[in-house]
């Protein structure tokens, strides 16, 4: 064999099982949205209708909502707590940081679907260690207003450790000079952190927020287990009601429109973070 | 780039021919496999079950191979198998609440194989319970054998009853059971809420009013495939249902089938529990500290004399239109689904009762049950066995079923009435009906 074909020769794997599993089934789910189907194979071309009913359908604007919640949720809270742990890990006075930074990175390796159980023996309102703690009797699962903040906490607990690791990678490359001449220039802690740390971990900030923004809008076995998109329909996530309509209800062509739906959705905010952050731009 | 990869010398052609091989031998499988039957199966009791008995079905059969499946989220991949044409098994277990989704579209395009005909050639249509081959079916063509009856009594405290001077067969209408067991609901703390209810009613899932409303002789669908969840039954049994969880504050809302409700049995505050037969199998797991202190009575009819029992849950053996060997497949099914001994052994471990008839003469199903106080449980669930509702299957059942736990929490949380939350209901379910038959 010629030398100069070795490379194709490896990446044809590669291409051949991309093309079939990920081009061809992306290229076709837009065909599919444009259809309606019924049963295992009647297709009827419906055009731009499946747009049209999607728009017009009030549960996928509740799926939405509480999606967007939940992102919202995550940036909000679930990050700042991942910075905060990785500042205090990172700290080198602190006894047995690497036990602590385990334990913190560890639910990242359960299960979501262990997750959720574990959540829903916590959550719990008469047997639950979190009432138990607060010493109240909350319906955290069961009241409409409560279950999305209770589904961003278990998302906190779930990937704030794991957030954290980037935060601490990031915090490792920033030069000690930086904070020493900050220091020199009379600087305290906290504008050392402002003006020195946060700059420096503007493009890990920028990598974790877009990754975390667009996990949250994918978010579907927490909800799914903990609580089937109830009470009513308070939990309900774009991917759960997507699930819903391709696997339950078999109407792909419908099913097909959210997929796409929701990654225009997440193209969109990708695009604006990217540009807010100025992630490809020189400098 | 091509010179630095010189010295890998002929490990990427190797590599190259090694896919080019796979490749087609993964997709195109062209091997006879008519001598083996691929059998997928969704939960680890089946397996157990299963495992044990298929090398007797093998012994019988030579040169016959049974791989036996356990299969996480199996109707996803089952149905993932009908859509594209391949990778499906032989035979497969499908649960009840999953069936509506295989039976959508024309006759030709469901994936089992229509077992009418040969269910009638064997003459053992009649050693079923009718009621339970209906969930089964769609237009008077039956697609699996049933696995169960799931017939439904009211597990209930008998000490507590005893202590509170209740004779449970004062109990025969839902109207009794309102009036003897309100004096249980008590308020010792003084917060307003009862500290024990007499019996668990979710105010969130839809399972425990589904079941009451079978058993009043309501549905969602009626045989023709209209639409009468909005009826006067269906009505009256949501209504009936929100006055003993708001009104009565006679049932406990919270639970269905949670880890948490077992705990709230231990402390003496759920009563009483809607029990399939195989609930009590779970009661007995879970909460053994209560052996002998539960007893189990037919359900309280809606009028006198009317039906004493409903059914909740079940599973179906069908053969697929994928299998290689359809009648050795369907051999399988008959040696899986209905060997008396096999049955017996089921009902020891689960409380499981078989939908054949003639099963039920085994001694087992007279034994006295240690956990319900020596009651023959057996024999109490074979006389509500033949008595079970039945329930036309539907196309729509998938999405009918996820609006009805909609109907369900808003009537129970006040948020509607429940006569407007059925027609709500109804009018969706109608709707889906008459959008579909546009496209069609």
């Amino acid at each position: 064999m010629k030398p100069r074909y070795a490379p194709y020769f490896f990446l044809a794997p590669f291409f051949t099982l991309f093309t079939v599993f990920m081009v061809y089934p992306l290229f076709d789910s837009i065909r599919l949205s444009t259809y309606s189907v019924r049963g295992m194979q009647n297709q009827t071309f419906v055009g731009l209708e499946n747009i049209e009913r999607l728009i017009a359908d009030p549960l996928f604007w509740t799926a939405l909502w509480n999606t967007a919640y939940f992102a919202a949720g995550s940036l909000l809270l679930q990050l700042p707590v991942a910075l905060a742990l990785a500042l205090l890990l990172s700290n080198a006075r602190l006894k047995g940081r690497n036990l602590f930074r385990l334990s913190f990175f560890s639910p990242v390796l359960i299960s979501g679907v262990f997750i959720a159980v574990i959540f829903y023996l916590l959550y719990d309102r008469r047997y639950g260690l979190v009432n138990r703690v607060l010493g109240s009797e909350i319906q955290w699962l069961q009241d409409p207003d409560l279950v999305m903040p209770a589904l961003v906490l278990a998302g906190v607990w779930r990937w704030a450790g794991f957030n954290m690791v980037y935060f601490l990678a990031g915090l490792q490359s920033i030069r000690q000079e930086l904070y020493e001449a900050a220091a020199v220039d009379g600087a305290g802690p906290w504008q050392s952190f402002v003006h020195v740390t946060i700059p420096a971990l503007k493009p890990v900030i920028a990598f974790v927020v877009i990754t975390s923004m667009i996990g949250s809008f994918q978010l579907f076995d927490l909800p799914y287990v903990l609580t089937e998109g109830g009470p009513g329909n308070a939990s309900m996530t774009m991917v759960m009601y997507l699930y819903k309509h391709g696997f339950e209800f078999i109407n792909l062509g419908y099913a097909a429109t959210i997929g796409w739906a929701l990654a225009v959705i997440i193209g969109v905010i990708s695009i604006i973070q990217v540009r807010l952050f100025g992630v490809f731009r020189e400098n | 780039m091509v010179e630095r990869m010189n010295h890998l010398g002929k490990a990427p052609l190797i590599f190259g021919l090694l896919f080019l091989l796979a490749f087609p031998v993964i997709v195109f499988r062209g091997d006879d496999r008519s001598d083996t039957l691929e059998f997928w199966i969704f939960a680890q009791t089946h397996y157990d079950e299963f495992s044990a008995r298929i090398p007797a079905f093998e012994a019988a059969h030579p040169g016959v191979k049974v791989e036996l499946r356990l299969i996480s989220k199996l109707h996803d991949k089952l149905l993932a198998a009908f859509l594209s044409g391949i990778g499906g098994p032989d035979l497969s277990e499908v649960e009840i609440s999953s069936v509506g989704r295989f039976f959508k579209g024309t006759k030709e395009e469901i994936g089992f194989v229509d077992l009418t005909d040969r269910i009638e050639r064997e003459g053992i249509t009649d050693e079923f319970v009718q009621a339970r081959l209906a969930p089964w079916s769609l237009g008077g063509r039956i697609y699996g054998l049933p696995r169960d009856v799931h017939p439904v009594m009211l597990l209930y405290r008998h000490d507590v009853y005893e202590k509170a001077g209740i004779d449970p067969a004062s109990i025969e209408t839902w109207d009794d059971f309102v009036r003897e067991t309100r004096p249980l609901a008590r308020d010792d703390d003084g917060d307003g809420q009862p500290d024990q209810y007499p019996i668990m009613l979710s105010a969130h899932k839809p399972g425990h009013f589904w079941l009451m409303l079978l058993q009043n002789g309501g549905g969602m669908f009626d045989e023709d495939g209209g639409v009468i969840i909005d009826n006067d039954i269906a009505v009256s049994t949501l209504e009936f249902y929100c006055s003993l969880l708001n009104e009565e504050q006679l049932a406990i809302p919270e639970f269905s089938q949670d880890p948490a409700s077992y705990a709230a049995m231990k402390e003496g505050i759920i009563l009483g529990v809607l029990a399939p037969d195989w609930y009590i199998s779970f009661a007995r797991r879970f909460v053994p500290e209560l052996e002998g202190k539960w007893r189990a009575m037919p359900l309280p009819a809606w009028q006198e004399g009317e039906r004493r029992t409903s059914t909740w849950g079940g599973t179906m053996i069908a053969v697929t239109r994928q299998a290689e060997n359809p009648d050795l497949a369907w051999e399988f099914a008959k040696f899986a689904y209905m060997d008396d001994e096999a049955l017996a052994n089921r009902y020891r471990k689960t409380f499981i009762i078989p939908p054949i008839r003639s099963a039920w003469s085994n001694p087992v199903y007279t034994e006295p049950e240690a956990y319900l106080d020596g009651q023959v449980l057996g024999r109490s669930l074979t006389e509500l066995a033949p008595d079970i509702p039945g329930f036309h299957l539907n196309p729509y059942w998938a999405e009918a079923n996820d609006l009805l736990r909609q109907a369900v929490y808003e009537a129970a949380n006040g948020i509607r009435t429940p006569a407007d939350a059925l027609s709500h209901l109804a009018e969706q379910v109608r709707a889906l009906r008459n959008n579909t038959a546009e496209t069609e």
